[in-house]
């Protein structure tokens, strides 16, 4: 009796061992599963890829995908793990700031050699095109849209106001959203960005200050090879920029992120926003505002008239460790063309990677309209590509956001807070070299 | 969860005391009739046996993964490019301290702890004396008390996080309503008030588990003690100091330990509501170490986690071995 307790309990242990450390297994009689990770998930998405996905095995009966939705908060963290292991992953969702560190430690496949010849690559349009090869032409992902800035704006407010048209550049920004600021009426003028990623903004305005003599290639560099927070005119879109937050934001706005962001302007209170065309369908949604009484505009210029579309991307890719890589090419092609590509840009509102995008209605009407006006002036609407790859993009980012909030709470100048930007990507390229 | 069945928790005896706890064992009675087996290899073998799952379990998938991730704390281990991962002696703790925030982080830290500790085991007392005396949906309130406990910490974070907004949150709006405050507070975007905040949130998490603990401990102390202090004419206070907090000690003790360990590791709620913002003013040791991870820096965040045991380690002992003493010193 004691001797079979015994036995019995080390069998436990050696099961529960054996099962918790057992990998996943392939599919059998023929067919492959290919092991698909998004990673800005987010339920209705996640809903929109599985039908893309069930549209994909009937038309490859032989391939069957399984979908992991990780929380987006740890997505990327979990896709490394996963990477860094190499089992698990087939097909992931690969961003414009994960590609760098990820191609660097050999974990993603170049789709070069598979995509010659495709036909879906001349349907893309020429930033989507750029997007998908890195430096060196390597292709470690296809981008499935973009994400890009334009002006969400009260087209009530500010007629109430007296201005009969959105603002075109910052400093009418400033001046339109100080004219409707009233705190003591809950009203605020600029949706502020002062919580996480608060450095995009001022990016953003800094980029239109300079938009001249900025190199297309590297958006933090001057043409000179200077950074752009060196440039005279750098001084004058941060003294604008923090303008907004003293004269036209509610003072909380220092811990402004997101979902502040969105919020503000959804339920009625803000006047303007600068945010990403997903925002679209979220603010669709409200009650406090109806259709009539918001629009976009393209995103706000520089003293030149001229601005810097800072476009930031995402896109499939497969893993090096894959064993089936003819199959998840297969799957990431079919996400990057025709309807499917169509389906997921319009449902996620993002900006497409496909031309026919540019004659399509669905683009021409309403607060979309406002980036396709943006993609027809290439000139006024620069597009550059931001350093967003290099493996300091993170710690760049946290250290920026800090930064920002220091100025917003009068412990650092705007110009100290450029000089001190200045010197880390001056010190961080001289290393690099 | 950590909580072995909270209601069953067993007070130790006093002794010098005569009456017996209920469901303590009474000892010299007829429980000495049961022989002891005795102790053979094959039932050491036995025992093993049944430790073996929890042992390996353990092992495998905490102290392994403990000591493996450790040296990375002596490496140039960053995710951003793994191809040199090359030995770097303590660099990676002389990075630490050469941050300057690091000093704004361990202060924060303390304060996190302690406003955090003190309110909470104070309320959480209060509420367990409370839940002792029975009246009519006991069980209800109880369950209602005890929710908070069950949820998420960084849910948690997030639902404050708008609470506290100052423009569209509920205390601002109560505040102003009742004349309190003229103008919006902007909680989170303050830096004094933003570590206020959180900390509010905080003890409104933590009053549920010393509630549980205390609680049950509570429900061990016999009935007879309290009449017969009452007997004696004892009032409420003395009765509280005299017969209550002795009686539970040891379970007071344990959970302010494991309390302060939990809140020094608990980034969840912090990082829901401000992200360790504005300007670092809410950053703890802990939260730190994921803005650090986040990075990519696995090295130098492996070295503020050993950091972090080192000295939760070293807090441990000399606690346990102070309220040992004090035990030992009682009459």
């Amino acid at each position: 009796m004691r001797r079979r307790t015994a036995a019995l309990a080390l069998g436990t242990a050696a099961a529960m061992v054996l099962t918790s450390c057992s990998a996943m297994s392939g599919g059998d009689g023929g067919t492959v599963t290919v092991t698909m990770v998004e990673s800005l998930t987010n339920p209705t998405r996640t809903d929109l890829l599985k039908d893309l996905i069930a549209d994909f095995e009937k038309k490859n009966p032989k391939i069957k995908v399984k979908l992991i939705s990780p929380p987006t908060e740890q997505a990327d963290q979990k896709l490394q793990q996963m990477l860094q292991s190499g089992t698990g992953v087939d097909v992931l969702e690969v961003r414009d700031i994960t590609v760098g560190p990820w191609s660097t430690n050999g974990w993603l496949y170049d789709m070069k050699k598979d995509l010659k010849g495709w036909d879906g690559k001349q349907a893309m349009t020429e930033n989507a095109v750029k997007a998908s090869e890195d430096a060196k032409g390597r292709t470690y992902f296809l981008p499935y849209g973009f994400y890009g800035l334009s002006l969400f704006y009260r087209t009530d407010l500010i007629k109430q106001a007296g201005f009969s048209k959105p603002p075109a550049t910052w400093k009418e920004l400033l001046k339109q959203a100080s004219a409707i600021h009233d705190p003591a009426k809950r009203r605020y003028g600029y949706a502020f960005r002062g919580g996480e990623n608060a450095n995009s903004n001022v990016t953003a305005a800094i980029s239109a200050y300079v938009a001249d003599e900025i190199d297309p290639d590297n958006g933090f560099r001057l043409k000179d090879g200077g950074s752009i927070f060196s440039a005279p005119a750098a001084q004058d879109a941060v003294d604008t920029y923090f303008q907004l937050f003293k004269k036209a934001s509610p003072k909380s706005s220092v811990s402004w992120a997101y979902p502040e962001m969105v919020e503000g302007f959804s339920n009625g209170s803000t006047a303007f926003l600068l945010q990403d065309p997903e925002v679209i369908a979220t603010v669709r949604e409200s009650k406090a505002i109806g259709e009539d009484q918001w629009s976009t505009a393209p995103l706000v210029r520089g003293p030149s008239g001229k601005t810097v579309q800072p476009l930031a991307t995402a896109g499939w890719g497969v893993a090096d460790s894959s064993g089936h890589k003819a199959e998840a090419v297969k799957l990431v092609k079919f996400l990057s063309q025709g309807a499917a590509s169509t389906t997921f840009t319009k449902k996620n509102s993002l900006v497409p990677i496909l031309k026919s995008a540019n004659d399509d209605k669905f683009y021409k009407t309403g607060p979309w309209s406002s980036y396709l006006k943006m993609t027809e002036q290439p000139e006024k609407y620069q597009v550059v590509t931001q350093p967003r790859g290099v493996p300091w993009w993170t710690e760049w980012g946290k250290k920026a956001d800090a930064d920002v909030q220091k100025v917003l709470l009068g412990k650092m100048t705007p110009k100290e807070l450029l000089a001190e930007w200045d010197a880390y990507w001056t010190e961080k390229w001289a290393k690099e070299k | 969860m950590p909580i072995v069945s909270p209601t069953r928790q067993p007070a130790r005896p006093r002794p010098g005391r005569s009456s017996p706890a209920k469901g303590a064992p009474p000892s010299g009675g007829p429980a000495t009739s049961r022989r002891r087996p005795e102790f053979t290899a094959r039932r050491a073998l036995t025992i093993a046996a049944f430790m073996a799952p929890a042992a390996l379990f353990v092992a495998l998938f905490t102290y392994y993964p403990m000591i493996a991730g450790s040296q990375m704390a002596f490496r140039n281990w960053k995710l951003t490019d793994l191809t040199d991962t090359s030995w770097v002696g303590l660099k990676n703790f002389r990075d630490v301290f050469a941050d300057p925030a690091w000093s704004t982080v361990l202060g924060n830290t303390a304060v996190w702890v302690v406003a955090s500790i003190v309110p909470q085991l104070v309320i959480g007392f209060a509420l367990a004396l409370w839940l002792r005396r029975k009246f009519r949906f006991r069980g209800l309130y109880q369950a209602l008390v005890f929710f908070p406990w069950a949820v998420s910490g960084f849910l948690i974070g997030i639902l404050f996080r708008w609470l506290f907004n100052s423009e569209f949150g509920v205390v601002n709006d109560l505040l102003q309503k009742t004349g309190l405050s003229d103008e919006p507070i902007a909680w989170l975007a303050d830096p004094h008030t933003a570590m206020g905040a959180v900390i509010v949130a905080n003890i409104w998490y933590g009053v549920t588990f010393f509630t549980i603990m205390i609680l049950a401990a509570l429900q061990s102390i016999p009935d007879e003690l309290y009449e017969a202090a009452a007997l004696d004419g004892a009032g409420k206070a003395r009765t509280l100091f005299q017969i209550t907090i002795p009686y539970i000690r040891t379970t007071l003790a344990l959970t302010v330990l494991l309390r302060i360990i939990w809140i020094f590791n608990f980034p969840d709620l912090i990082f829901g509501m401000t992200g360790g913002g504005p300007d670092n003013q809410t950053h703890i040791v802990t939260t730190w170490m994921i803005r650090i991870t986040q990075q990519g820096d696995y090295g130098r965040a492996s070295a503020i986690g050993l950091l972090i045991v080192a000295s939760l380690l070293v807090f441990a002992a000399f606690f346990l071995l102070a309220t040992r003493e004090k035990k030992g010193a009682r009459p």
